[in-house]
């Protein structure tokens, strides 16, 4: 009457959706500081000639 | 001064320590500590991460209710921000109760969905809040786009008193208030299982705003890299 397979899912969807979420934030982070570095060092070479 | 923020506020460490340290709390009070209940047995357990989801959701929702009406009012995009990253820790919430609800409901109920009041009007909310990211994913960034945003953040809230008046207003399913009731905070609930279940709220809690925090300097980083593009383009 335990059912844990229920439980033990229930749990595996909470923590894995968090971590999932977590991992995603991560990854656009890191994309949009790679943007940033690129576009601070073409802005401190100046305009292309 | 934005992009500081945003770098700086990566680290958060304290929230980050606090947060963790909080999880752990409600992972040994919900497997060591609470006793398990006598009817359902340890699948009552979904109940621990079941409500503070909700809780959660409702929270966030709140935060995107309250920002809207602010970035309505005051035009600060800083409004614009909060509302758009509590959304999105609202939908992945909301969608943990939807998750965790039924894997509760199945061995309990003998199904894994009822059309109860209370169920699909956490759909509504649900969906609600997913149309309301789409939105903000579907159309060009600017003003109206933000506006047209806040205006259904706000309408969207409207569907959470209906969720938890549900269950007294309608014939349901879904148990009645155990938390909040009519006789006072948590009236004929073990103690043991109260003070699980607000350990557990109090860690998801932290956990809300430490993702808030994230997701906020995200979009701020997003803002300095369109605010250099511009200065760029106007150099050139």
């Amino acid at each position: 009457m335990d059912h844990l397979g229920y439980l033990f899912a229930a749990n595996a969807f909470v923590w894995g959706g968090v971590l999932y979420y977590l991992l995603m934030l991560r990854k656009r982070s890191q994309a949009l500081k790679k943007d940033l570095d690129l576009l601070k060092d073409i802005l401190d070479k100046g305009p292309a000639k | 001064m934005n992009e500081e923020a945003a770098r700086e506020g990566e680290g958060s460490p304290v929230l980050i320590w606090i947060t963790a340290l909080a999880l752990l709390a409600a992972m040994v009070a919900i497997f060591i500590y609470v006793p398990t209940e006598k009817t359902e047995g340890a699948v009552q357990r979904i109940m621990y991460f079941h409500i503070p989801s909700a809780w959660v959701s409702f929270l966030a929702f709140f935060v995107v209710f309250l920002s809207s009406i602010l970035f309505l009012w005051k035009k600060e995009r800083e409004w614009d921000i909060y509302a758009h990253a509590s959304a999105e820790v609202g939908v992945l919430f909301c969608t943990l109760v939807l998750i965790t609800g039924p894997i509760w409901a199945r061995p309990i109920w003998g199904a894994w969905w009822v059309w109860d009041a209370r169920l699909t009007l956490t759909l509504v909310l649900w969906l609600i809040y997913v149309a309301y990211l789409m939105l903000r994913a579907q159309t060009d960034a600017g003003s109206m786009r933000a506006r047209y945003a806040a205006v259904l953040g706000i309408a969207g809230f409207l569907d959470i008193p209906l969720i938890h008046f549900s269950v007294l207003w309608w014939r349901a399913f879904h148990p009645l208030p155990k938390v909040i009731t009519s006789e006072g905070l948590g009236k004929g609930m073990d103690p043991a299982m109260l003070a699980t279940l607000f350990i557990s709220l109090g860690a998801f809690t932290c956990l809300y705003f430490a993702l808030m925090g994230q997701r906020v300097n995200l979009e701020k980083l997003r803002d300095d890299i369109d605010r250099l593009k511009k200065d760029a383009l106007d150099s050139d």
